[in-house]
């Protein structure tokens, strides 16, 4: 292995305790607004960690524009999601849950 | 329909309106090309095909998004921000998800617009659920409804903050709040 392998599988490793950490906060946080706050962001970064791990390996430019492409795709439909559940979540009138 | 508040609309000679598009629908031609170079890996035989896609994605975003200004410096100072503070807020939601005690307390925080309605206000509402502790649940005329993971953390601070990356990023002037009024 070479010194970027290394970089690599350690941004690989770190995203996927990211997007661990992601869905353990979906399990774990109590209403549906909090379960929004931690899919996206944690899984924003995980999948960004991802993308720069893969970039490395990337035989071409166009690969890494394609992997930057799919990770602003995905944040973009993440936070426009988030909004609209949360949105319609307030609508239905879900409580927050308070301490 | 397009409603603009008097308050926000921006004085615009004939001549700047034309300068305005062109260099947008330039852009945005720039774009449109590099993601097709990138999504048929620069094979040259596509652009018989990519050059009409590049062009017609060019009219249509120019009709369906009227144009609006976009500063680079902004663009400059807003990308290591926006990289940072997520990574950041990516950080701080994992650490709380994985924490026995789930340190969170959540509440409804209530932020007054400066920015001009329009693709401003989404941008800063898509930014905001990316940014620490923050999540846009709704918004309205006067109003960005933020929900905060941790009530007691520095948010309240930080949303002026972005705000202005915001409208630097768009080449706006923020609107105070003595302008906004009631």
């Amino acid at each position: 292995m070479i010194p970027s392998d290394y970089l690599s599988a350690a941004l690989l490793i770190a995203g996927a305790v990211f997007f661990l950490a992601g869905t353990v906060g979906l399990l774990r946080f109590p209403d549906v607004y909090t379960r929004l706050h931690a899919l996206t962001k944690a899984d924003n970064v995980g999948l960004g960690l991802l993308v720069a791990g893969l970039a490395l390996q990337a035989e071409s430019w166009a690969v890494v524009g394609k992997l930057l492409l799919i990770w602003l795709l995905v944040l973009l439909a993440g936070a426009s999601v988030a909004h609209l559940v949360a949105v319609a979540a307030r609508h239905r009138g879900i409580k927050l849950w308070k301490r | 329909m397009r409603t603009v508040d008097r308050r926000w609309r921006l004085q615009f000679t004939p001549s700047d309106s034309v300068i305005i598009h062109l260099r947008s629908g330039l852009l945005r031609a720039v774009l449109f090309a590099l993601m097709w170079w990138v999504l048929t890996d620069g094979a040259v035989d596509s652009w018989q095909v990519g050059a009409p896609v590049v062009l017609s994605a060019t009219l249509a975003s120019v009709v369906l998004l009227p144009p609006s200004s976009c500063s680079l410096t902004g663009v400059v100072r807003f990308v290591p921000f926006f990289l940072w503070r997520s990574l950041c807020g990516g950080v701080d939601v994992a650490r709380r998800a994985l924490h026995p005690r789930l340190p969170i307390s959540p509440g409804l925080f209530h932020h007054r617009w400066r920015l001009p309605p329009g693709l401003p206000r989404v941008f800063m509402a898509n930014t905001v659920s990316l940014l620490p502790g923050t999540l846009s649940a709704g918004v309205d005329k006067e109003y960005l409804h933020i929900h905060v993971l941790d009530q007691t953390g520095n948010f309240a601070s930080e949303l002026p903050l972005i705000e202005a990356r915001v409208a630097e990023l768009f080449g706006l002037n923020l609107v105070t709040d003595e302008l906004g009024g009631g």
